[in-house]
């Protein structure tokens, strides 16, 4: 189980901005370890945020993406208190999910 | 030479002198010049705050109220979760729980980390609170009060997981956060940069003793130096004459370089400058002018008559020796009897080729 992913939700004036940090190897697979073997691809495949139960942001990620990512988005609506859930899956499988009320 | 740097000499001049007579100087040597500090000023210049937590202001903040304090002042720079390496490298990344167990960060020893965080490096939270308190934020720094640097510490040590995120720091309690930072055994003192005296004479370090300790290396040692490599002659003056460039003090002194041309000229002149100096010697230069006649023909005309000519060259050589007339009108040319035959020889031949100077 990874790391649980910071998230931070902001109301204003009817916008609501979501930053996340998540915390992942994001390993290309095309690096190669001291011993010369290549280190197998671990990285976020698919990011869903949803506010309250609907979904406002699905996303895929690839191999391009940074070690710990960070995403910053905006969507319409959102008041303080409201529920905003974030999660990925990665290609071997795992997942993580974590949710903000929004301040 | 400006005035400024006229002054700076004479500054350097008199600060050598003041430093040979500074135990002796204290405040008298300048009669009537300042006063001594007031303790309000003492007090607005000394803010440090020390890893033993000497001059550590008393306040309080938590965790949400460094949240707040980090979107308003930091975050534009250092990122919202101090991860941002876009103008400085990042406050927190790269350590873990097992760092804040052993107190050494891991990721530092192993190079696993893709950057080192402030947060990897900094073995004391005290360093953190003076620097945020002293120059933070970066267009008003000491524009924070006591509580607010509590708070926005309590919000970096939760970004790296070293308190929860309900902590609230304070004077009482930041030496327990001392014992979780993760990287607190990271520090060596046991190298020469530290001051004062050894550890074992009470001091921090190791006395400035160097960190080289060329052990290995101090048997079989070469007995003669073998040059191995050095700068072509094109490449010599590449940076001007190095002996002109270094100090006539010291052990170092600059090779000559200069240009290599001139280099060659004064070591060996060319064949044609020395024909020309012998030519000076033996007096043909009073009557003959390389490209001008004085009272017999200039060496250029002598070359104009006599050029493809094959038997050119014998018969100049006894026209020297014996001297003649006629061919160039009515003054003679004496004969050349204290002149050797190889030195004719290499005198009309120099003529020949057109009597270069170089």
């Amino acid at each position: 189980m990874a790391n649980p992913m910071r998230i931070r939700a902001a109301a204003k004036d009817g916008v609501t901005e979501v930053r996340v940090l998540m915390s992942h190897v994001m390993e290309t697979g095309q690096r190669k370890d001291s011993s010369g073997a290549v280190i197998p691809a671990h990285f976020i495949t698919e990011l869903t945020a949803k506010h309250n139960d609907k979904v406002v942001l699905s996303a895929q990620f690839g191999p391009s993406v940074s070690t710990n990512p960070y995403l910053a988005f905006k969507f319409n609506g959102g008041a303080k208190g409201d529920k905003v859930v974030v999660s990925w899956v990665d290609n071997k499988g795992d997942s993580r999910t974590d949710e903000v009320q929004v301040a | 030479m400006s005035r400024f740097s006229k002054t700076l000499m004479a500054l350097f001049v008199g600060g050598a002198t003041m430093a040979a007579l500074a135990p002796a100087m204290a405040f008298d040597r300048y009669q009537g010049i300042g006063r001594p500090a007031t303790a309000s000023e003492v007090k607005a210049w000394d803010i440090d705050v020390r890893p033993d937590f000497v001059g550590l202001p008393k306040g309080r903040g938590t965790v949400d109220q460094g949240v707040e304090l980090w979107e308003t002042h930091c975050a534009s720079c250092h990122g919202a979760f101090g991860e941002s390496n876009e103008v400085f490298t990042p406050i927190v990344g790269g350590t873990t729980q097992d760092d804040i167990k052993t107190g050494r960060v891991k990721a530092l020893v192993t190079g696993d980390a893709p950057q080192r965080s402030t947060l990897m490096k900094v073995p004391t939270v005290s360093t953190l609170f003076d620097y945020i308190q002293r120059a933070m934020p970066w267009t008003a720094p000491k524009s924070l009060k006591p509580d607010e640097v509590y708070a926005i510490l309590a919000y970096i040590l939760n970004l790296a997981d070293v308190v929860p995120a309900d902590f609230e720091l304070s004077d009482e309690n930041i030496r327990e956060v001392q014992e979780r930072m993760p990287n607190r055994n990271g520090m060596t003192t046991d190298h020469g940069m530290w001051p004062g005296a050894g550890a074992a004479k009470g001091g921090i370090g190791n006395g400035g003793k160097p960190d080289v300790k060329n052990v290995a290396c101090m048997k079989d040692c070469k007995k003669e130096v073998q040059i191995v490599s050095a700068l072509p002659d094109y490449a010599q003056d590449a940076h001007g004459n190095l002996a002109e460039q270094n100090r006539p003090v010291g052990q170092t002194r600059g090779k000559q370089t200069g240009t290599p041309a001139e280099q060659k000229g004064d070591a060996a002149p060319s064949a044609a400058a020395a024909t020309l100096a012998l030519a000076n010697e033996k007096g043909c230069m009073a009557c003959h002018g390389v490209s001008n006649k004085i009272v017999g023909p200039g060496y250029n005309e002598i070359l104009a008559k006599y050029k493809g000519q094959t038997d050119a060259e014998a018969k100049l050589i006894a026209k020297v020796k014996a001297g003649g007339q006629g061919v160039w009108g009515a003054v003679p040319m004496p004969p050349q009897g204290h002149v050797k035959d190889e030195e004719i020889k290499q005198l009309v031949q120099w003529i020949l080729e057109g009597a270069k100077a170089q």
